[in-house]
């Protein structure tokens, strides 16, 4: 958001309380969402449920489309649109709800990095195996992301999108690196997450921020989605404090819905 | 022993050993980590083994280029900076070093390559400037066009250009950014410890571009310049580990050094002379006839007198 935008939409934000009918929109559950796109979208349920605001989640083939910066997930709260877990807190916080207050300035500067530690490690090696590893762009991600669509559009879009995903990966030095090597990566983004973690409840000890719901978001979606090949998975598997720490924010966040 | 490895890296200036940010990162490691590496300062990028800089060329007659590569490398060859560090301490710099790629990389690709006054009065004219012929006319051009992409792609906008939002936006961004690195300095000396580490290198590569360089529109300079701790962090290391290339410029001296000026003087001087000789002989002005006489004599034709020499 640019900056006239953010004081302007931060002054409004700050005018109305939370309203009942927020909604969330992401593409379709069953069929359609890819797996970047779902742990984006858990992590912003995640953030505002952990906030206490409660939000719908509605599901739209063109949520893509709809959002104001084109990426998943993204709010409709009283007449505003907002996308993205970054302004999203902040939209948040000029309405006075706010997971970080407590900390200081070095916790804050550290969860800021670790923060984008995940965005630039983890979700780019979910948009990697997604896109760039050829089976699983042909198996799933092309069928799933064109799904709503009929033929010829499903496969011009579909290609279009994995063409403009290879293009990112090649600008930000990704496109040179084996599927192994991505895991790789991964792994190690997962051992510091890990370390950073340590045996406390949250990153922040007793209290849950953004971090931890954004690194949920990812966690649980990579855990609980099936790919052509379970390495992932396989990974994040081998570090038990942030499988019982999944498990943890799933009990307290998220069970009240299925009982 | 084997053969120190070959690492091929962009020239230096304004102080420093590098002018690009992924050298610099690479340099500073390998002085941290006593790496011995046989250094190739070009300003060629067609001579490096896989054509970009920086690239390291190791004794298996591999290329890598990529900065974590070859940090990953040297480390295997167990030159490592990170010996020292804490499990909590390394996942601490993977974190900050994923902070700058994404907040503070972006402002930098900008202020030197995509802000119109800077490209044209500095980046591309060093880069014209220490380039060989013919490239130094079209290479600097592509370089602005594959950095105006890279930017496009990290920010998902394919109609991204140079305007002042956009530049409000990404040193709004660089600010915090530099802002938070400088929380977590603080007082100390290196980010952890006594002695430097990966996270050091990459911070110094990143800011000693911004901090030396000396550009039209300052404006991140001036917010580094700020912040004191991280100004002191990054001359303590030139002092330190370059004190060969820590020797200022004069001021005006910038726009005056030109490499390999007398080759290039002489070179315009036979340039200019021939173009000049060819007009004349082309449109007539002196021309060169053979006249059949008993004795062969040659007569020179000057501005449409015939002048008979024999």
């Amino acid at each position: 958001m640019s900056l006239a935008a953010d004081a302007f939409v931060s002054q409004l934000a700050a005018a109305e309380p939370w309203p009942e009918n927020a909604t969330l929109y992401q593409p379709l559950k069953e069929d359609q969402i890819l797996l970047s796109d779902c742990a984006s979208s858990l992590a912003v349920q995640a953030y505002l449920r952990m906030c206490g605001l409660p939000v719908e989640v509605v599901c739209r083939v063109n949520a893509e489309y709809m959002s104001p910066s084109g990426k998943i997930p993204f709010i409709h709260v009283g007449n505003q649109v907002v996308s993205e877990l970054g302004p999203i807190v902040q939209f948040t916080k000029a309405k006075g709800h706010s997971l970080s207050d407590g900390l200081d300035d070095v916790q804050r500067a550290e969860m800021k990095a670790y923060m984008e530690l995940v965005n630039n490690m983890l979700l780019t090696a979910e948009l990697y195996v997604q896109w760039c590893d050829d089976a699983t762009a042909a198996e799933i991600s092309r069928p799933r992301y064109s799904s709503p669509y009929s033929w010829p559009l499903s496969n011009i879009l579909a290609y279009q999108k994995q063409w403009e995903v290879r293009r990112k990966m090649n600008a930000i030095g990704w496109g040179g690196k084996t599927l192994e090597q991505v895991y790789e990566d991964v792994s190690q983004c997962c051992q510091a997450l890990s370390q950073r973690l340590g045996t406390q409840p949250y990153f922040f000890n007793k209290q849950p921020t953004e971090l931890d719901a954004l690194v949920f978001g990812h966690l649980f979606t990579i855990l609980t989605t099936r790919l052509t090949s379970s390495e992932l998975a396989e990974r994040i598997k081998s570090y038990s404090n942030l499988l019982s720490f999944c498990r943890r924010i799933e009990q307290s966040y998220f069970e009240d819905k299925s009982s | 022993m084997a053969a120190p490895d070959e690492l091929f890296c962009w020239e230096g200036d304004w102080g420093l050993p590098s002018v690009s940010t992924d050298c610099l990162v690479v340099l500073a490691y390998a002085q941290f980590a006593g790496a011995p590496l046989k250094l190739r300062k070009i300003s060629n990028p067609w001579r490096s083994p896989s054509g970009s800089l920086p690239a390291l060329r190791t004794n298996q007659k591999e290329t890598l280029s990529r900065p974590s590569d070859i940090i990953i490398h040297l480390r295997k060859q167990k030159y490592n900076a990170d010996y020292d560090l804490s499990a909590k301490e390394g996942a601490d710099s993977l974190a900050f070093i994923s902070l700058m790629e994404e907040k503070l990389m972006p402002a930098l690709i900008y202020t030197f390559w995509i802000e119109p006054k800077n490209y044209v009065d500095v980046t591309r004219r060093w880069y014209a400037e220490h380039m060989p012929f013919p490239l130094n006319f079209f290479l600097p051009g592509r370089m602005q066009r594959r950095q105006l992409e890279k930017l496009q792609l990290l920010r998902g906008d394919e109609s991204l250009e140079a305007g002042e939002e956009l530049e409000k936006e990404l040193y709004r961004d660089a600010a915090e950014c530099m802002n938070l690195l400088s929380q977590r300095l603080g007082s100390h000396k290196f980010f952890f410890g006594d002695s430097p580490s990966s996270l050091d290198a990459y911070v110094f590569g990143h800011l000693a571009p911004i901090l030396k360089s000396k550009l039209p529109n300052g404006k991140l300079q001036q917010c580094l310049k700020s912040l004191d701790n991280l100004t002191n962090f990054c001359t303590n290391i030139l002092l330190l580990y370059f004190p060969r290339d820590n020797r200022g410029k004069p001021e005006g001296g910038d726009f005056d050094h030109v490499p390999n000026k007398r080759r290039k003087q002489i070179l315009s001087a036979l340039v200019a002379l021939g173009a000049m000789l060819s007009y004349a002989l082309l449109t007539g002005m002196v021309s060169i006839q053979h006249v059949q006489q008993e004795a062969p004599k040659m007569s020179v034709r000057v501005l449409g007198v015939e002048i008979l020499t024999s």
